[in-house]
């Protein structure tokens, strides 16, 4: 029980990357919309952002599959 | 309810393939088998895409993978600038090894990413080139002056990056491909004809090609980051 709850709360780190991209993807939209001939090179710099943004999240389900599988 | 718990555990563990009758056995994981198939097949399709390659009338193969090397000795020159050309190649090779790594789902092997410490080394030879690069590009003094920047309170920082930036870079790979294999397999436990379908074109296409390009990206910007000079 104890464990699930820790793997739960560890998964809890989603909360601040689906934030963070949808944050990101919102002024990524903006600044096309304000500037289309930039688009690719926004888009490349949003996939990055994406990316890093998302990795919390990844460390957060890592450390809840180490909770429940290793631990 | 149980099966489905068994099958990810089952998936979880890194699987030894079999064991080299040698010296009181060698295992061999299912990672380092995957990667040798892998090899063979990068290796196979490299002598027969670059067989006859003519310099004055190329043919459609050619003029793809011109514009393949084009496209990555461009995006080299704009991450880490005008001493890009030593880092070119590298950088392909771990993108091509990586893409297929990722891919390998598709095939029906097992994903050798999925293993963290095949990401692990790979994060290892990363960190190594970044930060080997900047002593052997600006020498000792400059590479060491290098963790004083932008100021000298930062260096405890700069120095916890080497341990971060390895770390980060593993864990971002392991986790993405660990987190949709395991997402793949409940899907496939649950609904198992047509549906998995659809979740593979985003689960194993899709997120494979964008950590590929996450990966070499960020150890291109780190290098042309820490080799560059004032």
């Amino acid at each position: 029980m104890s464990v699930a709850i820790g793997a739960a709360i560890a998964v809890f780190t989603g909360i601040g990357a689906g934030l963070g991209i949808g944050i990101a993807t919102g002024k990524a939209t903006e600044a096309i919309a304000r500037q289309p001939e930039a688009a690719s090179q926004i888009r490349s710099n949003l996939l990055l952002g994406c990316a890093l943004a998302e990795a919390t999240a990844i460390y957060g389900f890592v450390i809840g599959l180490v909770v429940i599988f290793v631990g | 309810m149980s099966n489905i718990q068994e099958t990810m555990m089952s998936g979880m563990k890194n699987q030894t393939a079999f064991t080299i009758p040698v010296l009181g056995g060698i295992p061999i994981s299912e990672a380092v088998l995957t990667s040798w198939i892998l090899m063979v097949l990068i290796m196979g399709l490299v002598f027969l895409l670059t067989r006859k390659l003519k310099p004055d009338q190329p043919g459609r193969v050619q003029a793809f993978l011109e514009m393949s090397v084009g496209a990555l000795n461009h995006f080299a020159q704009d991450s880490i600038g005008p001493r890009w050309r030593a880092f070119a190649p590298w950088l392909g090779t771990v993108a091509v090894y990586i893409a297929a790594a990722n891919l390998s789902g598709l095939l029906g092997l097992v994903p050798p990413t999925k293993d963290v410490s095949v990401t692990a080394g790979l994060a290892l030879t990363s960190v190594c080139l970044i930060y080997g690069s900047s002593f052997r590009f600006l020498g000792l003094r400059g590479g060491l002056r290098k963790f004083a920047e932008p100021m000298p309170l930062l260096i405890p920082i700069n120095v916890m990056e080497i341990a971060i930036r390895p770390l980060s870079l593993c864990m971002r790979l392991f986790g993405n491909v660990l987190g949709s294999f395991v997402i793949m397999e409940l899907i496939k436990a649950l609904v198992p004809v047509g549906v998995p379908v659809v979740f593979s074109l985003y689960f194993d296409i899709f997120d494979g090609l964008i950590q590929t390009i996450v990966f070499v990206f960020l150890t291109a910007l780190f290098t042309g980051e820490t080799i560059q000079e004032e």
